[in-house]
């Protein structure tokens, strides 16, 4: 019996390797396990070589693992990059012979021949199909009932029902050719419903559910996906996504669709942010309630665009001229991202001000088992929305905490009038009267104190692991699964997720933090969030344990680094 | 402190009382009251206008009049202007900015907005310089030129707003001038009546920077081009396609006599109607004033959207 299963899927860039790792993904969840995958591929469309890991436990599983006990490589490169992480006891099934023992040899030729003469196809037209014989290769393997993947399959294509024959043709010679010698006995568990999804999913059902009515985009890997999904889906949930010129029109179009009322947001990755950037000062000025989510990759400048990096922490915090509010959140899984775009939107109303949700690569494109979000507990908070006939009023009226009641276009005796400049309560920029500005600077920093009072308690940071614990790690977004992962193995380490960075939570790191022994782990070169941590709280970390080679931390070098006698001051991963 | 906030409009006046920053003589006045006298004859309800202007002398504009304003980014009026009138097509939206604005920092937009066609109107105040910088040359500024504010002689051609207007997809392309109030606001009306994207360009001297386009330059030279005969009106595609290349014709002339008055007037799909294609009950339900929840609770339930994963 295994523990957990690890496949990889590897080849050329456009031959099938998303469709049969997902596929089998997809499969895998049906039976009821925790399916966690990893995609690394290169930012072009053909030819170039990528893989896909697809990790199976009926136990959680946050992380990707180094071990590979199926591969399935669908060219030669990939046999001679990926041989070498191969088990001793695993198998590597490939459609040419290999002197190697852990070779699966099915009889590829046949089975596409048998299959082709039977359609009155060419065995070339069948050569895109090799990944079915290498997927049914290895569902046969695990003894997977082959009528779970023909459905599956089915379901994949199911607007081309011929294709969908032909793949599950090959499924059934498969099964009735491949005299496998050996097998993957996976420990069993029962049946539970979860979505398969990643962040982009997420998010887009957490807009949908949060009430967004508008959404504007450039195009950008690794944040478009979400976009894309909502475009799929507009008409049924009704609301628009807009494909803008470019981010300064994407960002631009929210805040006005903003200002005229409804909820809206942007999404978005570091090139396409730093385009944004002055408009974001402009929603801190204009107490404009957007939201923006940002998904990084890794940069500086166009840098690895499919690649995963949390290196845009800092800039995120300080991006935009000029002193003004702002909120920056960063979920740590899919499920956290549901709820916190909701957050996000609730925050951003109630406190009229940008709000930013950072997320990243390895959300976004890593798809894995999820337990249906709870409906029951969401609420909306529109602030102080007024959608009725009003009088005396003053858009930028100062209240006592700072908040002024937020009139639209089109309510009888509520104009607006929205100003970049230093404005009055009036919204008219004719003064640059000194007292004015100090009280208009205070009203609207003041909101950043209503923040730290107001949100709820996980949102600003979530604690694991048992509390006399002398050392702690602190980390953020993405990193949190490999992390949770690997302290099951290295069990004296507790972990402090930090979910809200501006405002800075200093007296919940105080409570957690003060005294112990901080092992800060990022995804990225300089450990921007131990920076953050002296900076707001002056706690230093001993150590960074840092990783910023495009790659997700995988779970054998998270144990193996926490599990170090003695830890340097910066402990530098590089698992790919 | 003293309260620097102006005294409140008359209700149903379209001008605000705060106090105007503009240079005495300057070309924006005239806009201005060409605007407010548009809207008046139009009497649509106040709260119903929405006017953006970008960053700029003229793009005060917005501050003067009694209406819905956002003063925006510089270069970013009209991004902003399309998609209040997307997030909100119920609104009569207007977008003013200067030509630096609108054709140097906010070209791009400009381009992209004549590919939807948001049922909009765009003045582009159109004086040649950026006055609100002291008078350095625009995009729009004639080739060779050297007003009295710019060093050196202006040697980068000239954007022409009106074959660009025509080249992106601006259904409705027109130009008036600032000191003939009553053609301004003739073309400001059929510009917001027009259903779809309507430029208005406006010849505007600088008094201050521009000693070169002054009333005394174009008083003499700016004719009416329906007055010579011009049918603007294009009914249908065919008749579209044969009057453009008339209309960009007819935009390139520049020297003795410079032609105003409406180019195009071609009324197609809006992006609205095109928006409704994608989304079946875009516009019939109303964005802003429908709930999105009940008492706090959700009116949207995703468990559909979570079963497709299952």
């Amino acid at each position: 019996m295994i523990h957990d299963l690890n496949l990889m899927v590897a080849g050329p860039q456009g031959s099938g390797i998303n469709f049969t790792s997902d596929t089998f993904a997809k499969v895998m969840a049906r039976e009821g396990y925790h399916v966690f995958t990893n995609a690394e591929l290169f930012s072009t469309i053909k030819g170039e070589h990528s893989y896909f890991r697809v990790r199976v436990c009926k136990d959680m599983i946050r992380s990707y693992s180094e071990r590979i006990d199926i591969l399935i490589p669908l060219d030669a490169k990939s046999v001679l990059l990926h041989l070498k992480e191969l088990s001793h006891d695993g198998t590597i099934i490939y459609e040419e012979n290999l002197d190697d023992p852990r070779h699966a040899a099915i009889p590829y030729k046949d089975i596409l021949q048998t299959v082709a003469t039977r359609f009155g196809k060419a065995l070339s037209e069948l050569n895109v199909m090799k990944n079915t014989v290498a997927l049914a290769g290895a569902t046969k393997m695990i003894g997977l009932d082959k009528e779970k993947l023909k459905k599956v399959i089915s379901e994949n294509f199911a607007s081309k029902p011929k294709i969908a024959e032909m793949n599950n043709a090959i499924v059934d010679e498969v099964y009735a050719e491949f005299g496998q010698t050996r097998t993957f006995d996976l420990e069993p568990t029962t049946y539970k419903k979860r979505m398969f999804i990643n962040s982009t999913h997420a998010v887009g059902m957490g807009k949908i559910e949060a009430g967004m009515k508008f959404q504007s985009y450039y195009p950008i890997t690794p944040a478009s996906d979400e976009s894309n999904y909502l475009e799929s889906i507009m008409d049924k949930y009704d609301f628009v996504v807009e494909q803008t010129e470019d981010e300064i029109a994407a960002i631009n179009m929210a805040i006005a669709a903003a200002n005229t009322g409804l909820r809206s947001a942007t999404s978005t990755s570091g090139p396409g942010f730093s385009l944004m950037v002055e408009a974001l000062s402009y929603a801190g000025m204009t107490e404009t309630p957007v939201v923006i989510f940002y998904y990084q990759r890794a940069g500086p400048a166009t840098g690895m665009p499919t690649r995963h990096e949390q290196g845009d922490l800092k800039y995120a915090l300080s991006a935009g001229h000029g002193e003004f509010p702002r909120v920056v959140i960063a979920p740590g899984d899919h499920k956290e991202a549901f709820y916190d775009t909701i957050e996000a939107f609730n925050i951003a109303e109630k406190f009229q001000l940008p709000v930013i949700v950072l997320l990243d690569k390895a959300m976004a494109m890593s798809n894995y088992t999820v337990d249906p979000f709870d409906l029951s507990k969401i609420t909306i908070n529109r602030g102080k929305l007024i959608l009725s006939e009003t009088k005396d009023y003053l858009r930028y009226r100062f209240t006592e905490d700072g908040v002024s009641p937020r009139s639209v276009p089109g309510i009888k005796g509520g104009l607006i009038t929205v100003a970049g400049d230093e404005h009055d309560e009036d919204g008219h920029i004719f003064t640059e009267d000194a007292d004015n500005r100090i009280k208009m600077m205070d009203k609207r920093m003041h909101k950043m104190t209503s923040v730290l009072k107001e949100v709820p308690a996980d949102l600003k940071v979530k604690f694991y692991g048992s509390p006399t614990n002398k050392k702690v790690i602190v980390s953020w977004g993405s990193a949190k699964g490999p992390i949770l992962d690997a302290m099951e193995k290295a069990k004296d380490v507790s972990f402090l997720q930090i979910r809200m960075m501006e405002p800075f939570p200093v007296e919940e790191a105080m409570r957690y933090l003060k005294g112990k022994t901080i092992i800060d782990v990022e995804q990225n070169y300089s450990g921007q969030l131990a920076d953050l941590l002296r900076e707001k709280t002056g706690l230093e970390a001993s150590t960074r344990i840092l990783k910023f080679n495009g790659r997700p931390m995988a779970f054998e070098e998270m144990v193996e680094v926490l599990s170090k006698p003695k830890m340097e001051g910066r402990e530098v991963l590089t698992y790919d | 402190m003293i309260s620097t906030v102006s005294p409140p409009a008359k209700p149903q006046s379209y001008k605000t009382n705060v106090e105007i920053d503009w240079c005495p003589g300057c070309g924006d006045f005239g806009i201005l009251n060409a605007l407010v006298l548009a809207l008046q004859e139009l009497k649509i309800p106040n709260e119903n206008v929405v006017l953006t202007g970008g960053i700029g002398c003229s793009s005060k504009i917005p501050h003067y009049v009694n209406v819905n304003t956002l003063h925006t980014l510089h270069g970013r009026s009209l991004v902003q202007a399309q998609a209040v009138k997307m997030a909100n097509p119920r609104l009569e939206v207007i977008s003013a900015s200067g030509d630096g604005d609108g054709l140097g920092i906010g070209s791009a937009h400009f381009v992209a907005a004549g590919r939807r066609n948001v049922d909009l109107t765009y003045i582009l105040f159109d004086n040649g310089v950026y006055g609100l910088t002291k008078g350095q040359a625009s995009p729009t500024l004639p080739y060779g030129e050297m007003p009295k504010s710019i060093e050196t002689e202006n040697i980068k051609f000239p954007v022409n707003p009106l074959f660009l207007g025509l080249a992106s997809g601006f259904t409705f392309v027109s130009r008036s001038y600032s000191y003939n109030i009553k053609h301004l606001k003739e073309t400001l009306i059929r510009a917001m009546k027009h259903r779809g994207l309507s430029l208005v360009d406006v010849m505007q001297p600088c008094v201050t920077y521009n000693n070169i386009n002054t009333k005394e330059f174009y008083d003499p030279r700016l004719y009416d081009i329906e007055k010579e005969g011009w049918n603007p009106v294009a009914n249908n595609e065919s008749e579209y396609k044969q009057k453009v290349p008339q209309a960009v014709l007819k935009s390139l002339e520049w020297g003795d006599r410079i032609p105003m008055g409406v180019f195009m007037d071609y009324q197609t799909e809006t992006y609205d109607e095109k928006l409704q294609r994608l989304v079946p009950d875009y516009g019939k339900k109303n964005y802003v004033m429908d709930p999105i929840d009940s008492s706090g609770k959700p009116l949207n339930d995703v468990t559909d959207l979570m079963n497709s994963f299952s």
